[in-house]
């Protein structure tokens, strides 16, 4: 909300700076987001009066003026051609600023002296709302009253500050100038005035002769009023008017239409002029559009409306979007005789609905979709009214159309006096709180420790007891909260789920072998499946689409990790970062059904990556490191995920269970990824894993007895699995603690198709030494079992 | 005659090529020389058209032509076939005995967390040993959830501040971590305190604003919880993860889900208050947003709001970690750069 400072003054006396006023209204709630000095960059510059006008001796296009700055004569050499001896106008002396970026300093022009410039309304980026005549092409002529060697800015209404401030949503009475200097008299503490409202009116004629009005869809318009001017003279706006609707942003139009503008912004109420004599039958409907209807408002393009779009109508035609824009057909213009001002409360719902449905929004639009109130609406309509006689306008008509749904009136709101207490944990003196509420125009009274507030029609935000106590406590300050820590409070404890604990656990190990953790955006596109060549029918393509996404690239909601970490391990690589190991946690999506009818499935998912030190056989220790952590065992077998190297790829079996995959980036889905190493990825379901983890550890007997070790080479084929090779020894035979390769070995030593695997094997009773006897008849029992099933050969 | 040894050109050649599955790559090779190349017989019948009449010419030069794009295309197939047969057999060959005991793990520096999770996990530490549980919510959430449920109602101006992106007319991805606060409060009666870290989103993508970040949301329902407590409690988490110099201030602000609502300020972490760069001079540095809970929250979950009050307070930890490190862009998080990444522990 744009404020400038000369307006609130109108309306509450402030006697700091601006600064300081910055500073108190922050302390209240409303950030002030700018400050704009409207004669920012124009320095130097004052109104001078040219005393003498000579010919320039060496050029035709030039004049030599000698001109009266107040202490001094300057001479100044100008090209234009629109001044004469006797002018006054804005002179840009030696070391000036003009706010189009240019400094001036003395020089020659043809050899004549020149000590300044004299301006234009362009070059003091200033325009007919400023200033009269600042819009012709050449030097702008000042009053012929202006004080000569005054400064320029107060001359042309800069010297004035815009404040930009924030409004938080619940305060839509803050929306404007108005609204802003009655938070500025809390402030400061100062006493707030209403403009005036009151005028005269000609009993001759009513606004009941001009129109008749019907509201036909109450539930979108709960209030409408009219009110008729008539021997409407339009004209152009006083300066102070249009200097005002400027430096807010808009521009001067004619006095009518000004005015509904200036009371948009002091009152907060979006206001519209008809000219009467366009209204069909003097009749005024309040209506739902007819669905295929037709409008042109008054940005001249034809809008198609549908029945949830409220029109303001004639008995023939649509006249006005209702709040959002009046329509061309009967706007102000010069020809006007006579006019209806509508001040109307809409519901907030159905503007802002239609705005966006129609792509239209406007001040206006913007206005009653925070919120208008009914109350402001009366009074914005007198101001328009007493603004018109006050410009001269027009005869102001007798009378009031008032359609309102509901009265408008103070409501009362009682609560106790120690619920403040209760919220804010200070006391605030029953005085204290008085006075504060009193200054917000709250009528306050503590009875019997029960505060009664009557609360004003315009703070429609203030519905209970918490409400209020906000009001107290951001007027008395909250430097006076004083820091407790839940003295109170019951006692409660803190902590993790299983599932985070165990997240935390699988991190630890991660980071403990050198994996740095990444983040990733949740989203990606279609073609990141495609990538991992998944096949169509896969539950990967099972996407959550984003209806409004920012892009294709982050329209789906992910359904696997994978591409993510691909992405950043093929980024680090084109950044030349040698090698690394990285880790993911996050979700991925699984939707029940498509489109979305409930919420899906977010799986916790870990991605592992690395590339450039390591293989396959480092990232199933990694894994196995961490499982055991997880106080899982797991096996492996062959996968079938598309985006692995089908030979060089497992999937991870814990209790018989596929928790997931990992293994060497398939080399088609690592040239899509670019992906110029060879690089290995993991991709573990944490839920199902979560399920499988086991924190119990119950402690075992640390051995008494000496292990004793064995070792065994055998020769099988090459397609035997040493992993089945150790499990199958390990059966049935409980005093072999541990089985350990040591060796596998191809080459010219055995036979083609065949490999020789050696084998340790460590044995341990727990209740004895074991003999050499007992550990033979072990190892002839390991080693028909491998002969019998695996085809083994003593080597 | 011509027409019927044309035809029986292509037909024998694609025979030969049928089965790619016998054949190496060069015998491929050969094949496809012979039938298309210089000498191939199907080049010599060209030659011969000169033999032809001038009328026979051209629907013969036709039929050979035809014959060759065939054959072209039957090539260009056959041969994809074999490139991919030449990789599944390379990749065939490179299988591992996938059995094979893993390596051992070692490595010269220990990794880091993402400096996110390292923000995070120190905020929980700090509110864990306060008796905060923490308490995860989902990422795509009702609208229930995320707006109506915190009084943030359809067609509400609040809902413009946070541009959210909808996955269908009731489902969005969630804007803020609050929504936890409405399913932790369904189910449980007071006393609560939770803290609910995650993922949030938002449709605003330029040099300051990521279309996906973290937050973390912190609540806290009983009886006797005032203000002056939000005020203790985001004190001693301010000292604990920057320094015991920390001090909060309030400045009064607005969320549809907390009255009164307060921005939070915390002492400049890099000067101490005197006033740099970083807090733009002032001392201050905007951190969180927080308040007292609404009680049409509470009543919303069937929590008594005439005997218990809470507060709730949010904050990104984006932000949170820009400022603890140093941190310039909000882009470099995602980029997961290592030499980023290491930096942080």
């Amino acid at each position: 909300m744009k404020a400038l400072l000369s307006w609130i003054k109108d309306y509450v006396d402030v006697d700091v700076d601006v600064q300081t006023l910055c500073d108190k209204l922050v302390g209240i709630g409303f950030e002030v987001e700018e400050v704009i000095y409207l004669g920012e960059n124009i320095e130097n510059v004052v109104a001078g009066r040219i005393e003498k006008i000579d010919r320039h001796p060496d050029a035709d296009k030039l004049i030599v003026c000698q001109i009266n700055v107040g202490d001094e004569m300057l001479q100044i050499v100008t090209g234009a051609n629109n001044v004469k001896e006797g002018d006054i106008v804005p002179v840009a002396k030696h070391g000036s600023k003009l706010p189009n970026g240019m400094s001036i300093k003395k020089g020659k022009l043809r050899g004549v002296e020149s000590f300044g410039m004299l301006c234009s309304g362009e070059e003091l980026c200033i325009t007919n709302d400023n200033y009269p005549g600042a819009d012709v092409y050449g030097i702008l002529i000042l009053d012929k009253d202006t004080p000569i060697g005054m400064d320029i800015k107060p001359v042309l209404g800069l010297d004035d500050y815009v404040l930009d401030i924030g409004i938080t949503s619940n305060r839509p009475d803050c929306q404007s100038i108005i609204g802003i200097a009655r938070e500025v008299a809390v402030a400061l503490g100062k006493q707030f005035k209403m403009p005036d409202y009151s005028y005269t009116t000609d009993n001759s004629t009513s606004v009941n002769d001009l129109v008749n009005v019907e509201v036909s869809a109450t539930d979108l318009c709960p209030t409408y009023l009219m009110a008729g001017v008539k021997d409407v003279k339009i004209a152009k706006s006083p300066l102070w008017m249009t200097r005002r609707l400027k430096a807010v942003g808009l521009h001067g139009i004619s006095n009518m239409v000004d005015i509904t503008n200036y009371v948009l912004w002091e009152m907060g109420q979006p206001m519209h002029a008809f000219d009467h004599d366009d209204i069909k039958d003097n009749q005024i409907i309040v209506r739902r559009a007819q669905d295929g209807e037709q409008i042109v408002p008054f940005d001249e393009k034809t809008y198609v409306l549908d029945n949830d779009v409220l029109v303001i109508a004639d008995k023939e035609r649509a006249v006005g979007l209702a709040g959002i824009m009046g329509g061309r057909n009967s706007g102000i213009k010069e020809t006007t005789k006579t006019v209806v001002f509508e001040a109307a409360e809409f519901r907030k719902e159905n503007i802002r609905k239609s705005s966006r449905k129609l792509g239209i929004r406007s001040d206006s639009s913007a206005r009653f979709e925070k919120g208008v109130n009914s109350y402001m609406t009366r009074l914005a309509l007198a101001r328009a009214m007493q603004l018109c006689q006050q410009l001269g306008c027009g005869t102001c008509v007798d009378g009031l159309i008032d359609l309102s749904v509901k009265e408008c009136k103070k409501t009362l709101l009682t609560f106790k006096y120690a619920r403040i207490k209760k919220l804010l944990g200070i006391s605030v003196p029953k005085d204290v709180v008085i006075n504060i509420l009193q200054t917000l125009g709250i009528q306050t009274t503590i009875e019997n420790n029960v505060v009664s507030c009557l609360i004003p029609e315009y703070r429609d935000d203030l519905e209970r007891d918490c409400d209020i106590i906000e009001e107290i406590i951001r007027v008395y300050g909250y430097d006076h909260i004083t820091p407790t820590l839940l003295e109170k409070a019951s006692i409660t404890k803190g902590g993790k789920t299983k599932r985070q604990v165990y997240i935390d656990k699988a991190k630890e190990v991660l980071t403990g072998i050198g994996a740095n953790e990444i983040i990733t955006y949740a989203f990606f596109g279609k073609s990141s499946v495609d990538k991992l060549l998944a096949p169509q029918d896969s539950e990967l393509y099972n996407l959550i689409r984003i209806t409004n996404p920012l892009g294709e690239e982050v329209s789906c909601m992910r359904t696997t990790l994978v591409p993510g970490m691909l992405s950043i391990l093929a980024t680090n690589q084109s950044r030349a970062n040698q090698s690394a190991t990285l880790f993911e946690f996050g979700k991925a999506f699984k939707p029940h059904s498509l489109p979305l009818t409930e919420l899906p499935d977010e799986v916790e998912t870990l991605t592992i990556g690395l590339y450039g030190k390591g293989d396959f056989f480092l990232l199933k220790g990694i894994i196995a490191f961490m499982l055991k952590e997880l106080g899982c065992e797991f096996d492996v077998v062959r996968s079938k995920e598309t985006y692995l190297h089908p030979g060089i790829s497992a999937d991870i079996i814990v209790n018989d269970e596929k928790i997931g995959c990992f293994g060497e980036v398939h080399p088609q889905v690592a040239k899509n990824f670019e992906l110029a190493q060879t690089t290995y990825i993991a991709s573990i379901d944490f839920d199902k894993l979560s399920k499988h983890a086991n924190q119990a550890v119950s402690y075992k007997a640390i051995a008494k007895f000496p292990a004793v070790e064995r070792d065994l080479s055998l020769v099988v084929n090459d397609d035997v699995a040493v992993g089945d090779l150790i499990k199958a020894s390990k059966q049935n035979i409980h005093i072999l603690e541990e089985v350990k390769l040591f060796d596998v070995y191809k080459g010219n030593q055995v036979e083609q198709g065949k490999k020789s695997v050696s084998l340790s094997f460590k044995f341990r009773s727990e209740n004895k030494t074991l003999t050499d006897n007992e550990i033979e008849k072990q190892m002839k029992k390991i080693l028909s079992t491998l002969q019998n099933n695996f085809d083994a050969k003593l080597r | 005659m011509l027409n019927d040894k044309i035809k029986q050109l292509v037909e024998t050649c694609i025979a030969r090529i049928s089965n790619i599955d016998e054949m190496s790559a060069n015998d491929l090779q050969k094949i496809k020389s012979e039938s298309l190349g210089k000498n191939s017989e199907l080049q010599n019948m060209l030659k011969s058209m000169r033999d032809l009449s001038p009328e026979e010419r051209p629907a013969f030069g036709q039929l050979v032509n035809e014959a060759r794009k065939t054959l072209e295309s039957a090539f260009a197939e056959a041969e994809a076939k074999m490139k991919e047969k030449v990789l599944n057999e390379k990749l065939q060959k490179e299988t591992v005995d996938i059995t094979l005991p893993y390596q051992s793990v070692s490595c010269e520096e220990r990794g880091h967390l993402h400096p996110v999770n390292l923000v995070a996990n120190e905020i929980m530490d700090i509110f864990k040993g306060l008796g905060f549980e923490v308490l995860e919510g989902p990422e795509i959430e009702t609208d229930y959830y995320c707006f109506e449920a915190l009084n943030i109602p359809k067609n509400h101006p609040a809902r413009d501040a946070q541009d959210t992106f909808y996955i269908a007319e009731d489902i969005v991805l969630r804007t803020h971590t609050s929504p936890n606060q409405v399913r932790v409060m369904e189910k449980k009666q007071p006393p609560i305190k939770m803290l609910c870290p995650g993922k949030v989103y938002r449709s605003d993508d330029d040099a300051s604003h990521s279309p996906m970040f973290h937050q973390i949301e912190g609540l806290v329902v009983d009886k006797n919880v005032t203000l002056c407590d939000l005020m203790g409690t985001l004190e001693t988490f301010a000292q604990s993860l920057f320094n015991e110099q920390t001090k909060a201030r309030f400045r009064p602000s607005f969320f549809p889900f907390t009255e009164p609502s307060v921005e939070v300020d915390l002492t400049c972490s890099n000067c101490g208050g005197k006033g740099c760069k970083l807090c733009k001079g002032t001392g201050w540095i905007e951190v969180l947003g927080a308040g007292m809970v609404n009680p049409k929250v509470l009543e919303n979950c069937g929590i008594d709001s005439t005997k218990y009050t809470g507060y709730a307070f949010g904050m990104g930890l984006e932000r949170i970690a820009m400022i603890k490190y140093g941190i310039p862009n909000i882009k470099l998080f995602f980029e997961n750069d290592v030499r980023f990444l290491k930096q942080f522990r």
